[in-house]
């Protein structure tokens, strides 16, 4: 093999094999970036509408005790800011369903929350406070607490797997650099071997010539250089070998 | 030594890793599976590094004895890191830890595993697993002589350190020839055993990579219940019947399918292997018939598959054995220190050295009563040298000083005794399962990392019939000849 395709495929190699390295890194990464994406997609939007519906409902709770306490106004005004409020969130979760399980749970809201909604826009306001306070009781704070654990229930459906999600991503993080360490110690052991044999098939044969050629020149001692390539060194030596019989002979005739 | 010679064959090593690397990539594509880049991405970095040194170092015929020993080791040690790479690559359970263990487990065909779910492997790594057994059990040497045309006095030294020195006589000395016997028994025998499998129900996949570990015998399963799994007494028939023959000499098996010679059943280490065999089978038969629930037909299943399993170093398992009764736990661990046949694919002690041992215990007890006599050490109607017998003394004690200091240090690292025990046993004979927690159904996922180091130091110091490490180590040996 010629001396010029030698040298170039170690150094091609070398290329190739950071090129290879460079492009699973980047891969890895930009993997790496979707997933945090996915991972603020999928989970903390539904987190972010679960704390909206439980902003609502709590808010239409003290709407119907203002009205309970004879605030009409000022009872009606906050409960229908709540619920404007709730189908933002509403909207928000249920477009966003991501895990399995979490659609269940979006209907159990929905369901849950039309019958609160059907008490809370038309409460029944009785007259005597006492009996407000069991109805209250009784009725809409019963259905303000299921539709409460339900909201709940899907907040920490998605706090897991965000939990989850968030450990194998450090996981994969760690794992991210593995290829480029792989690489880099694969490209460190072919840069020694690629030196090594640079050393003894080029620079020693180079060595080896010079010297025989010093010792022809200024002791007349015959050049001889066993070289084991078959590239244009030993052409080389080959001819320095003629040029010195060539030399040797014109000198004995002299 | 002159590196660049080893550099040229360690070199061609790698190449042939790299060859199922890209069979395990193409599998991994057709299943879709999760472990296509990894392999990919192994293949192309080891194929470049293997490569290399072809472009530079010509072919030559002069391999010296030195260089034949470095080859060889440096093949086996490169051979466990490349292994280790694609499963670094894809994660999971794999650290850097456990996937050294895995890949060094693979190699030296011992199918100890660190995985709790194997089966959460895709399928790709599942045949790079495998494949690393069918790759250490032949000897990746061996593979190698096939790509060196000058199979003259370079196969020979190369050879002499692969097969155990004491199988060596049986060959001719002929590398050609021997790797050409190799490798009809072996690709013979795995594809017999592929196509039975297949017929007796299990899947193509499933059937080559269990055929890869029994012809080997490695054991590694892609089930986390091993061979239990499949719960076909069929298949398990097919296993056994193939893992014996995979624990017999390849020359003798040789002998017998091409040549039609009968010099199996003349042997007798051969017939000292299958006696001990049947044997402990028919004791551990009637001991589970005693001391357990089990019906005769379960007992005797399970018995000969377990005892056969352990007794060829195989590692595969039918039932969990570390619940068996004493006395089939102690024949298991005398089949984990012995194992099968030299000149097999099996780790251990190996039947030959025990046949020299036991007959050597005889002749010294005659020379105690007849003390002027002259009592030579036969084997198969030869008298075996004093230094050979000296010898296969000297391993054996060197084989169990090893296996009490290991065993010790994993006691040292909080490891229960009958882990620690039975693990190194079943480590440095390339077994594989030992018993208790890292028995026939369990796995080394607890052992603690440092204790992983020493299993998989001691498979390679079992697998490299230990002398073959150490001189590794000895600074002469890498003394640089100058040219």
């Amino acid at each position: 093999m010629r001396l010029r395709i030698k040298i170039l495929s170690g150094f091609f190699i070398l290329v190739l094999m950071l090129t290879i390295a460079g492009i699973w890194s980047i891969t890895e990464l930009s993997n790496l970036g979707s997933s945090v994406r996915q991972l603020l997609d999928e989970n903390y939007k539904s987190i972010n509408a679960s704390k909206i519906m439980l902003e609502a409902v709590e808010r239409q709770d003290s709407g119907i005790l203002l009205l309970l306490l004879g605030k009409t106004d000022e009872g009606r005004k906050i409960i229908l800011s709540g619920d404007s409020l709730f189908a933002l969130g509403f909207e928000i979760a249920s477009s966003n369903v991501t895990i399995e399980n979490e659609q269940a749970l979006i209907d159990n809201i929905k369901e849950k929350y039309e019958n609160y909604s059907s008490y809370i826009k038309n409460p029944i306001i009785i007259d005597d406070q006492a009996n407000r306070i069991n109805w209250y009781f009784d009725i809409p704070h019963k259905y303000f607490n299921d539709i409460k654990k339900e909201i709940n229930d899907l907040m920490s459906l998605n706090d897991r797997t965000m939990f989850n999600t968030a450990t194998a991503l450090q996981n994969k993080a760690s794992r991210a650099v593995m290829p480029g360490i792989v690489s880099i110690l694969a490209a460190i052991l072919f840069s020694l071997i690629f030196t090594y044999l640079v050393n003894y098939y080029f620079i020693g044969p180079i060595i080896k010539i010079t010297n025989s050629v010093r010792e022809f020149v200024d002791r007349n001692v015959p050049y001889i250089v066993k070289i084991e390539s078959h590239d244009e060194i030993n052409e080389l030596s080959r001819s320095v070998e003629t040029l010195c019989q060539i030399t040797g002979e014109a000198d004995n005739k002299k | 030594m002159r590196p660049h010679i080893i550099f040229r064959y360690t070199g061609l090593v790698l190449l042939i890793n790299v060859v199922f690397l890209l069979i395990s990539a193409v599998i991994s594509l057709v299943y879709n599976d999760t472990a296509f880049r990894p392999l990919f991405f192994s293949a192309l970095l080891i194929g470049l590094v293997g490569v290399f040194p072809l472009v530079y170092v010509p072919n030559t015929k002069e391999i010296s004895n030195n260089e034949g020993l470095i080859i060889v080791v440096l093949s086996w040690l490169l051979s466990c890191v490349v292994g280790a790479i694609p499963y670094l690559l894809w994660g999971g359970e794999f650290n850097f830890t456990n996937a050294w263990f895995e890949s060094v487990s693979g190699y030296t065909t011992t199918g100890s595993t660190i995985l709790t779910n194997i089966e959460a492997l895709p399928k790709g790594l599942l045949f790079w697993r495998s494949s690393t057994h069918w790759l250490g059990g032949l000897g990746i040497i061996v593979f190698m002589l096939l790509i060196i045309p000058t199979l003259g006095l370079s196969g020979i030294i190369l050879f002499k350190t692969q097969i155990a020195p004491i199988a060596k006589d049986t060959f001719r000395n002929n590398a050609k020839n021997t790797l050409r016997i190799l490798l009809y028994v072996y690709v013979g025998l795995t594809v017999a055993e592929s196509i039975l499998l297949v017929l007796f129900g299990m899947n193509v996949f499933d059937a080559v990579t269990h055929s890869f570990a029994t012809i080997a015998t490695g054991g590694f399963s892609t089930r986390n219940m091993s061979i239990a799994a499949f719960n076909n007494p069929a298949m398990e028939i097919v296993i056994i019947v193939f893992m014996i023959l995979s624990g017999i000499h390849f020359g003798l098996l040789f002998s017998v399918f091409i040549q039609g010679n009968t010099r199996i059943f003349k042997s007798t280490v051969v017939k000292y292997y299958l006696l001990m065999i049947l044997a402990a089978t028919v004791i551990t038969f009637l001991d589970l018939l005693n001391k357990t629930q089990l019906g005769w037909a379960d007992a005797l299943r399970y018995s000969a598959f377990q005892i056969i399993s352990i007794g060829t170093s195989t590692g595969f398992a039918n039932a969990d054995s570390s619940v068996w009764p004493a006395i089939p736990k102690v024949l298991l661990m005398f089949f984990a220190l012995q194992c099968a046949c030299a000149g097999s694919t099996s780790g251990g002690i190996k039947t030959d050295r025990i046949v020299v041992l036991w007959k050597a215990i005889g002749r010294q007890l005659k020379l105690v009563l007849h003390p002027r006599a002259v009592i030579p050490v036969r084997l198969d109607n030869k008298s075996l040298d004093e230094s050979e017998i000296g010898f296969n003394i000297l391993y054996v004690v060197f084989y169990l000083l090893i296996v009490s200091a290991a065993s010790t240090l994993l006691i040292a690292l909080n490891v229960n005794s009958v882990d620690a025990f039975s693990g190194t046993i079943a480590a440095m004979g390339n077994v594989g399962p030992g018993l208790g927690s890292v028995g026939s159904l369990g796995n080394f996922s607890h052992i603690p990392g440092l204790g992983k180091w020493i299993l998989s130091s001691v498979m390679l110091l079992g697998r490299l019939e230990i002398f073959g490490l150490l001189i590794f180590f000895v600074p002469y040996i890498w003394k640089i000849r100058k040219s």
